[in-house]
């Protein structure tokens, strides 16, 4: 390493710092802990309780299927395929919800932002594709979705 | 090396009793103590979360959103700790690893590089000119390399990791991840130096 590299490294060993979030995550944190399954290392307490203690927590899942959460159950289940059915579920919800919405069209100054997010939106399918167990990429889609649907919406009132 | 990147900041004797709360508060998180690992949260949140906008360079929704998937996941894998390195050093390598994780994805789909940032200005009618800003100080020129070499930079200059720990985190050779350095630090000169 040459001297501009030590001195370049020095000033880079500065930017070690701590940087809170500018909003506090804890909130969404424990939400998404809540919705887990069961920890690996607590699994055999439960296998020790039978199919008894199954039941309950089958029951509590078809409850939270029938609410409508069941995407925010599947943003913390890894391994589960599930990913792109709810990828393609929020999708035909939200080609519904933009079919309600007409005249946007009509409104050339927002279309290339909505051309801008309707790339993003399919890049982020495709990637759900390319990693079905991304579930970051699940909550990135819905966002994208209701940015989507939110400038559609301002289009159609302007 | 990695644990010196994390305490070195710290007196020795602090330290210690920083390792020992935190090995207490895991303890009682393993048990599936929520208040606890909310305790580690608090206690953690700004370093991982700087280690992240480091590594994403400076995209807030980005980095907000992966330190929250770091939490996650080090509560998944807390009963997998062993107590055999600091808490603190297990907990950086889990969020590195999980921005790197991002960062191959992304890399998969190059066209998938535009950002949450850059989607929330969109039709906003905002004509402030926010981006216009002139002096580019050294963390900002580190955020606009790109992704795979900022991402070996900020793990060995910034972080102090050494090649053989980048290049097992990110895939690639150790010749490559010193490749990628000295492509980031020519870069990061040329652009420092076009701001002169």
């Amino acid at each position: 390493m040459n001297q501009n590299d030590e001195s370049l490294r020095w000033k880079l060993r500065g930017l070690r710092q701590d940087q809170p979030p500018k909003r506090d995550l804890w909130p969404d944190i424990s939400a998404r802990i809540a919705a887990l399954p069961p920890r690996q290392a607590e699994e055999p307490v439960q296998r020790l309780s039978g199919v008894r203690r199954f039941a309950p927590w089958a029951m509590a899942a078809s409850l939270v299927l029938t609410v409508g959460l069941a995407w925010q159950a599947t943003r913390v289940a890894p391994q589960d395929p599930v990913i792109p059915r709810e990828a393609a579920s929020l999708t035909r919800d939200y080609q519904g919800a933009l079919a309600q919405m007409q005249g946007a069209e009509a409104h050339p100054e927002f279309g290339v932002a909505l051309q801008e997010l309707d790339r993003s939106a399919a890049q982020i399918r495709a990637a759900i594709e390319h990693d079905p167990n991304a579930t970051f990429l699940l909550e990135r889609l819905r966002r994208t979705y209701a940015k989507r649907l939110a400038l559609t919406q301002r289009a159609v009132m302007s | 090396m990695l644990n010196a990147a994390v305490t070195d900041l710290m007196p020795d004797a602090a330290a210690t009793t920083a390792a020992e709360t935190d090995n207490s508060l895991v303890r009682l998180a393993i048990g599936g103590d929520m208040q606890a690992f909310e305790a580690i949260y608090r206690r953690h949140a700004s370093r991982i979360h700087g280690v992240i906008m480091r590594l994403v360079g400076g995209h807030g929704v980005r980095a907000e959103d992966l330190t929250q998937e770091a939490f996650v996941r080090a509560w998944q894998a807390l009963p997998k700790f062993r107590f055999e390195s600091a808490f603190a050093t297990w907990l950086h390598r889990l969020a590195v690893n999980t921005a790197l994780m991002e960062l191959r994805t992304r890399r998969a789909q190059p066209l998938f590089d535009d950002d949450e940032e850059r989607l929330d200005d969109l039709g906003l009618a905002d004509s402030a000119g926010q981006n216009t800003a002139l002096s580019m100080d050294l963390e900002r020129a580190v955020a606009t390399l790109p992704p795979r070499a900022r991402a070996v930079l900020v793990l060995y200059d910034v972080e102090g990791w050494k090649h053989e720990e980048i290049a097992s985190e990110l895939g690639m050779a150790v010749g490559s991840s010193k490749a990628q350095l000295h492509r980031a630090r020519q870069l990061l000169r040329e652009r420092l130096g076009e701001q002169a």
